[in-house]
């Protein structure tokens, strides 16, 4: 055992300098303002106290949650029957699918995603499909539907991968057992298939919500840059105002945020499988 | 200015060694064989067989690398990465010279620089050329659908254009917060390097009223596609991306508006810390050959810093002849230049945040 131990030490190496120094980096930058330079500190509450005097980040802040939220649950909506479907298939056509869905996410992200501007515009596939109609043109591009609808686009193939992997590891004779005791198929998909695939849907939210919330290119092209998220403000503090102390504070804010609201979904999670165990 | 292909190119390095030729012979300068030259430049601007010449008649390896912003290049060189040659834009080069972080040009070896044309002459963040040598310059300006939007009224209207409720729905605006408080200065007749608090809020008023009342749609380079496509009707472009616009689709039309634009140009820099500043002069010297110019300029749409190109190109025989676009409006009072100033930066990004989230 302690041989394989030792084999662990590279990974800890790597993770000390690509993961921990990185963040250690953004929580110093968050504590001083006097210029880019990590050499300079001076600790300082300033940052903080800019972000939450002035309700605009905060209105943001806002405005990212409800979008990530609506991306996780539209996810969620679409992404467990498609989960379901597909777990029931046979085996064969289950890798087909499977692979039909991870196909878009072999392509880089943004172009898929500046594809659907090309789709989108006025005089785009879309639109001239739904002229033949006699409908239209819609304004589709530059609306919070694009934006919505270019981050589902974009994440959904890591709801329904989550789910199809906890459904298909599941034990058939679970639900046989359920019937056997007398549940109908509603009732036994609600009390056993159900419960047993919610850690799926906790891990689909989680790879769902966190790149939602702090997206900045997807509100950027399809959203036309009305709608302003976190991630567009972090973005812009480094790049444009090179403000890295603002920029990480933000950043730190966000982190903390996420932290929190997944440790609740953490505890849902284990109070709904706690009572599942009850059955 | 390019700066969704500068994203899309930045991922990687790119080794342009292949493909170009075509041209007659490349007469060829000794003495750089199997040198490297590292290239820093935006992304979609320079000609298709520009680098692939330039490495054929030295022998060498271009390695370039593209940024979609000055401030994303700033970022990078602050960092202490090495490049030999930069291309930023005029108040960049300031801020750049202020901070010590350019090395003087040895203009003997860059003899081509006799072919600036006027329009980039004694600008005045480095008169004499001791740091710069301008690469593409122009103005910024409104695009418009003429079967939409009638000539006589955006020459009249100007930037307040913007605010004509009857294009609701219809602009696009620049979604960067010195080409966007430029117009708004403008459009009130500021000085778009002002500092004064009132005329700040004026211009930051004059941006939130569009905002809340013409919903427009703030776009970066997507802009060139979507008015190629005719998308909306007006939009706030950069000269030069109005040039390839408009030699795409015929029925726009470009508008310079009378309270006066951002003169800008772009030009090259060697920084301190280039590890080729000898190869750095020849390829600065390169560019402002006649060929060179004329396959940048014509491929990116951008008014070339080379005089005689200029005059080619916007003459019968060129690619943008009578195109309203291409070459940039001089000696135009109201027509500024930007200067660095970091105080004004962030107070102006930080109000164009606050203009968009309202």
């Amino acid at each position: 055992m302690k041989s394989f131990r030792s084999m662990a030490y590279p990974y800890i190496a790597w993770s000390m300098v690509l993961i921990v120094l990185p963040m250690l980096l953004i929580v110093i930058y968050a504590f001083t303002n006097e210029g880019n330079s990590v050499l300079n500190i001076r600790f300082t509450l300033e940052n903080f106290a800019r972000f939450f005097s002035d309700r605009v980040f905060f209105d943001v802040l806002k405005r990212s949650f409800f979008i990530a939220v609506m991306t996780t649950l539209i996810c969620i909506i679409l992404g467990y029957p498609l989960a379901y479907i597909i777990a029931r298939m046979k085996p064969k056509s289950q890798i087909i699918m499977v692979l039909t869905v991870t196909i878009p996410t072999w392509i880089n992200m943004l172009v898929r995603t500046y594809a659907w501007r090309g789709l989108l515009e006025k005089t785009g596939l879309i639109n001239s499909i739904l002229s033949l109609a006699g409908i239209g043109p819609i304004q589709f591009l530059e609306t919070s539907f694009a934006v919505i609808l270019g981050m589902v686009y974009n994440f959904l193939p890591f709801m329904v991968l989550q789910i199809y992997n906890s459904l298909s590891k599941m034990d058939r004779s679970y639900i046989e057992a359920a019937s056997d005791l007398g549940a109908d198929k509603v009732q036994a998909f609600l009390r056993v298939t159900l419960p047993l695939s919610l850690p799926g849907v906790i891990s689909g939210i989680t790879l769902v919500f966190l790149p939602a919330v702090s997206s900045f290119f997807i509100p950027k092209l399809l959203g036309g840059g009305k709608y302003v998220l976190i991630g567009n403000v972090i973005e812009n503090q480094f790049l444009t105002s090179g403000d890295w102390g603002f920029g990480s504070a933000i950043s730190l804010i966000m982190a903390i945020v996420i932290i929190i609201s997944m440790q609740i979904t953490k505890r849902l999670d284990r109070d709904t499988s706690s009572e599942g165990g009850k059955l | 200015m390019k700066k969704l292909t500068a994203l899309l190119l930045s991922c990687a390095l790119i080794l342009t060694g292949c493909g170009g030729g075509g041209q007659e012979s490349i007469e060829k300068v000794e003495g750089f064989e199997g040198q490297t030259l590292k290239l820093y430049n935006w992304g979609e601007y320079i000609g298709e067989d520009v680098i692939s010449n330039f490495e054929k008649k030295y022998g060498v390896t271009v390695v370039s690398e593209y940024f979609d912003s000055n401030e994303m290049m700033y970022t990078k060189i602050s960092a202490g990465d090495t490049y030999d040659v930069l291309v930023p834009s005029d108040y960049m080069i300031e801020r750049l010279i202020k901070e010590d972080m350019l090395q003087p040009l040895d203009l003997s070896r860059i003899p081509n620089i006799a072919n600036l044309t006027e329009g980039v002459r004694n600008l005045d963040y480095d008169p004499d050329n001791t740091y710069s040598v301008p690469y593409f310059w122009g103005t910024v300006g409104l695009v418009y659908n003429k079967n939409n939007v009638p000539t006589e009224e955006i020459e009249a209207e100007g930037y307040n254009i913007l605010k004509n409720t009857k294009y609701k729905g219809s602009i696009y605006i620049y979604d960067s917060e010195r080409d966007s408080f430029m117009t708004a200065f403008k459009a009130l007749g500021y000085s778009m390097n002002t500092e004064n608090e009132a005329e700040i809020n004026a211009a930051y008023e004059w941006l939130s009223e569009i905002n809340s009342t013409m919903d427009p749609a703030y776009v970066t380079d997507e802009v060139i596609d979507a008015m190629i496509n005719g998308n909306k009707d007006i939009a706030v472009v950069y000269s030069g991306d109005a040039a390839f616009i408009l030699s795409e689709n015929p029925d726009m039309g470009y508008c310079e508006p009378k309270e006066g634009s951002n003169l800008w140009s772009d030009a090259m820099v060697i920084p301190k810390n280039a590890e080729n500043p000898e190869l750095a002069h020849e390829f600065i010297n390169y560019i402002l050959s006649y060929d060179a110019s004329l396959d940048n300029s014509q491929t990116v749409g951008y008014a070339s810093s080379n005089d005689e190109v200029l005059k080619y190109l916007s003459s019968p025989e060129g690619l943008y002849y009578q195109n309203e676009a291409y070459l940039p409006r001089t000696d135009y009072a109201k027509d500024e230049i930007f200067h660095d100033n970091e105080t004004l930066r962030k107070t102006l990004s930080e109000l164009w945040i606050k203009v968009k989230v309202k």
